[in-house]
């Protein structure tokens, strides 16, 4: 019963001003044991409210970010999943999926995170997911400014995760739901 | 073999009874759960299945109601759950991950308790199933009962009660193996083939056989029925038989199902199982419900305990209340957990043995008295003897405690009960303390209760209030309190066809008539404060004692003593005093009578501001004018007469109005001025004698304070000494105390609540002038060789010494004073 909070793309202070009001009310400490963050923070002040959330906070470099020494890629073993953690914007095409199952094979991992687009994805791809959080804040990304506020919730229990996703549609907080078991034989399993 | 016990116990199943009720004994488990209410105390072995078997679906039901699993959809998932609300952060309190956390919340807290449960069996508690299951039950029953949620100690009722379940598995698994026969259905040894010899034989196998047949004949011929089995066995057999009534879940003593049992037992100790004593409410803060005292059930217990001690060993209680040891700081412990922590866990075993068995149902009133009354704890057989016992507990180390004189010791002794006790001797102490204890209860009522309770309150309080920040060793508090008392009973008499008199004229006003209830009160009861009146018997206690001491003063001065004297500090009436000061003034007495009403009337002035202003004006060095060291005397002594009286007023006026009647009283001063003039020469020297003979007077007015021994002593010394003097500062005094006596009773108006915000003005006022002169003196000292006078040196030195003895008492009153 392990929460993992992914969320990025805040883009505070440039593109908005703060987590909408609504997610912010949601995320009380005490109740997350992960945060992953994609990047794009930008500042130090959002690292230090993530870290109230949960002491255990990873975050990679997005292109914005004034902190220069978080890393590109981070990979976490969290009970019985590997997940790996990347901002996205050096993998071209952006939001590509076989691109990013690239990434995925390279840093081995089962769950893939990625940001950048600002857009809500989640997929399941050769025995593993890849998971885009969207924009926490909803700030525009350089591709499109309909962005809707968006962040993820994974619930690792034992060989099977939760995927809950927070999603800010006209004012109201929607929530969905993807489940996911792992295989437990290699992890070169293909489909 | 087997086949014929078999067909022995073939007829007794179809109703099994138990051979004795008591071959029970030796089955812990079973004989509580049936004290507990649990099982029913039939003999049947049928109705004891049953009710286990119940009990245990019970627990399991709500085992998989409350253990929430949040993946697990509700209702088997049949509608898609909304996920908006039951998502993990969700701020929803009736979703299912809302109750997650909230259990995982409890159960932090559970395990926070459970690490450290019995480290000195922790091989039996530390292991993880164990702990397993204590955590599992401690937290089903904290969401079964939400509203006591879970309190430290809990866990230390239930560890004892699983331990018992543990222990007679354990026996049971022990004659298992010695009569396996009877436990085990071994079918397969049974062939017939086998043990016809004409059929197939082989000597191999046959001597195989045999052996085997040999050696379980050894064992069985010991035992060839059921019947000649020992009781104990038997009754084991028949609890565990696994094809009885309700199957395996009737099986009474089963590892399974250890945790249900436990669950049960601790559930029906805890609700009390409809009887009186639950010890759910000894956990509770508040009071219960039906409370008749108002007080949580866990203090009320306590005091129920000390009232029995009191009605047994009143030495002993007297001393432990005087102590201040109030019976919480122990009991608080052994009743939470049922002396737990008091005795080894073997012991233990034995004490709950008789608590369990005594009758937890409410006992009926024989008293005619519908009225509620009475310790809730002594209502049930089972309450009165946690009582006795707690009782005889105090009573096997009775010797220790009297030995100490010391509070922390006494707690300590009691908090760390001795290792090698006399169990049955203390068993038996407490059984006829019990009965002794159900037969007072009918006759405590509610009111002795409460007065007792309160009076061990007021008298602890009061022990504190004097002794307070000041070690509790110094002999002086501890006696201070019972010595005022004394000195009250023995002068009251004297004082209250006066205070009557005195009472009449009291002009009515609220605050009047609150210094009316107090001498009332404290004329007419003893020094037993009523407990409602302990704050204000502190208070009154000092005016009646300033009264008291002043009387003694008067007596010793051989004055008739008018007891308003020293109410007329107490006064806070500005308008009065005016007009009092104008009658006063017009009364053609020696100066010292202005000087008294100067003094009296600032009185009424609030301390502090007054103080510092004379204060300054009095540590002014420069001054040498006779009249200015009057006036800096007199205020001085104002401004002490004033910090003296309440706080009520405005100071302002008076300083204002000092000025005036001074000039008022400066002519008829003829005496100290002449005074002055004849120290002329000692300059400073003559401040100091005047300081000190000030200072003695000074004494006078303290000594209306109730500081009689210190006081009078100094003022005594004062008065040996200056023999030049005395005689015109007795008159001095006499002529005081006379005008103050002849003035009217307007002035003495009201006692004023703030009385001892004013003490603690006096003491803080009191160490300025103290200082104030100390600072002079030492500039005297100086120039005590500049003085021609030798004569006046010597006496002055001697006035000298004794003003600072007199100092020195001064700083000591104000330290107690300030302190208070």
């Amino acid at each position: 019963m392990v929460l993992v909070l992914a969320l990025g793309d805040l883009h505070i202070p440039h593109r908005a001003a703060d987590l909408p009001p609504k997610f912010k009310s949601m995320l009380v400490p005490g109740k997350i044991q992960h945060i992953i963050c994609t990047g794009n923070l930008c500042i130090k002040e959002v690292q230090d409210y993530l870290k109230t959330l949960c002491p255990d906070l990873h975050i990679t470099r997005g292109e914005y970010d004034e902190e220069t020494r978080y890393p590109e890629t981070k990979t976490l073993t969290i009970g019985q999943f590997k997940l790996g953690l990347c901002h996205g914007h050096q993998v071209i095409p952006w939001g590509d999926l076989d691109s990013l199952a690239m990434l995925q094979r390279q840093l081995d991992v089962d769950i893939l995170v990625t940001g950048h687009t600002h857009q809500f994805t989640a997929y399941k791809h050769e025995g593993g997911v890849v998971i885009n959080p969207g924009s926490a804040t909803g700030a525009y990304s350089s591709i499109t400014y309909d962005v809707n506020p968006s962040f993820v919730l994974m619930d690792i229990d034992g060989l099977r995760v939760v995927v809950y996703v927070y999603e800010l549609i006209d004012g109201e907080v929607k929530v969905d739901k993807i489940d996911f078991k792992k295989t437990t034989t290699t992890t070169h399993s293909a489909h | 073999m087997s086949r014929e016990i078999v067909e022995e116990e073939a007829p007794s199943l179809t109703r099994v009874v138990l051979p004795e009720n008591r071959s029970l004994g030796a089955l812990r488990s079973v004989r509580w759960r049936v004290s507990l209410g649990i099982l029913p105390p039939s003999p049947s072995v049928d109705d004891l299945r049953r009710e286990t078997a119940d009990s245990r679906r019970r627990y399991a039901g709500l085992r998989r109601r409350l253990l929430v699993d949040p993946h697990v959809p509700k209702d088997g998932g049949s509608n898609s759950p909304d996920l908006v609300m039951d998502n993990p952060l969700s701020q929803n309190p009736d979703s299912t991950w809302g109750r997650f956390f909230r259990n995982a919340e409890l159960e932090k807290m559970v395990d926070k308790d459970l690490s450290r449960l019995y480290p000195e069996h922790g091989s039996y508690f530390q292991a993880l199933g164990c702990q397993g299951m204590l955590r599992r039950i401690l937290l089903l029953w904290c969401l079964r009962h939400p509203e006591c949620g879970y309190r430290q100690g809990m866990h230390e009722v239930l560890a004892p009660l699983l331990y018992v379940l543990h222990v007679d598995v354990e026996r049971l698994s022990e004659v298992r193996k010695i009569h396996k026969d009877h436990f085990i259905d071994k079918f397969d040894g049974l062939s017939f083939e086998e043990n016809d010899v004409a059929y197939n034989f082989d000597f191999k196998k046959f001597l195989d056989s045999m052996e085997d047949e040999v050696g379980s004949q050894g064992n069985s011929k010991k035992v060839r029925s059921l019947d000649e089995l020992d009781p104990e066995i038997q009754t084991i057999k028949l609890l565990t038989d696994a094809y009885g009534v309700e199957g395996e879940l009737g099986v009474v003593l089963s590892e399974k199902f250890m945790e249900h049992d436990a669950y049960c037992m601790f559930e029906a100790l805890m609700s009390g199982a409809r009887g009186s004593v639950a010890m759910a409410d000894f956990f509770a803060p508040f009071p219960a419900a039906e409370s008749y005292s108002g007080l949580p059930p866990v203090i009320e217990a306590s005091t129920a305990l000390y009232h029995l001690l009191s009605i047994v060993d009143s030495s002993l209680h007297s001393h432990l209340v005087e102590l201040g040891v109030e019976p919480q700081y122990f009991s608080l412990r052994w009743l939470r957990v049922l002396f737990g922590r008091e005795f080894s866990l073997n012991d233990l075993l034995v004490v709950w043995d008789e608590i369990l068995t005594a009758d937890n149902s409410k006992l009926d009133k024989v008293s005619g008295n519908e009225e509620i009354s009475g310790f809730k704890i002594l209502d049930s057989h089972r309450g009165a003897l946690i009582v006795a016992m707690a009782v005889s507990m105090i009573l096997y180390v009775r010797s220790s405690l009297l030995a100490t004189e010391n509070a922390t010791t006494c707690l300590q002794r009691l908090l760390n009960f001795p290792e090698n006790i006399n169990l049955k001797k203390l068993i038996a102490k407490a059984k006829s303390l019990q009965v002794l204890a159900l037969d007072s209860k009918i006759s405590s009522s509610l009111s002795t209760f409460d007065v007792a309770y309160s009076r061990s309150k007021s008298a602890v309080s009061g022990r504190n209030l004097s002794s307070g920040p000041i070690s509790p060793n110094t002999p002086l508090s501890v006696v201070a309190d019972s010595y005022w008392e004394e000195k009250w009973r023995v002068l009251h008499k004297a004082e209250e066809p006066r205070q009557v008199d005195s009472l009449d004229k009291l002009a009515p006003s609220g605050k009047r008539r609150w210094s009316e209830k107090v001498r009332l009160v404290l004329s007419r009861t003893e020094s037993d404060p009523s407990p409602a009146r302990a704050g204000k018997y502190k208070k009154g206690h000092r005016s009646s004692v300033r009264r008291s001491l002043l009387e003694d003063l008067s007596q010793q001065l051989g004055l008739e003593e008018d007891s308003e004297a020293g109410d007329c500090f107490d006064a806070s009436n500005i308008e009065d005093r005016h007009s009092v000061e104008g009658q006063v003034e017009g009364q053609d007495d020696t100066s010292i009578v202005s000087i008294c009403t100067a003094e009296e009337r600032r009185d009424s002035g609030s301390g502090a501001s007054v103080s510092e202003e004379s204060s300054s004006i009095f540590s002014d060095p420069a001054s040498s004018g006779s009249i200015t060291n009057d006036h800096e005397n007199d205020t001085e002594k104002s401004s002490v007469a004033s910090n003296l009286s309440s706080d009520g007023n405005d100071d302002r006026h008076q300083s204002d109005l000092e000025d005036s009647p001074l000039p008022v009283s400066s002519p008829p001063e003829d005496s100290l001025l002449s005074y002055s003039e004849e120290n002329e020469s000692s300059g400073k020297m003559v401040s100091a004698s005047k300081e000190s003979r000030h200072l003695s007077g000074k004494f006078q007015w303290l000594l209306k304070f109730g500081w009689n021994n210190v006081s009078r002593e100094a003022s005594d010394k004062g008065v040996s000494n200056e023999t030049a003097k005395s005689a015109n500062r007795d008159s001095k005094s006499n002529t005081a105390d006379s005008s103050t006596a002849s003035r009217p009773t307007s002035q003495r108006d009201v006692v004023d609540q703030n009385v001892m915000g004013s003490l603690k003005n006096l003491g803080q006022s009191m160490l300025e002038h103290i200082q104030v002169i100390e600072s002079v003196f030492q500039q005297d000292r100086v120039q005590v060789g500049t003085l021609d006078n030798l004569s006046k040196n010597n006496i002055v030195g001697k006035g000298q010494v004794t003003a600072m003895t007199a100092l020195k008492e001064l700083r000591k009153i104000s330290n107690l004073l300030s302190e208070t």
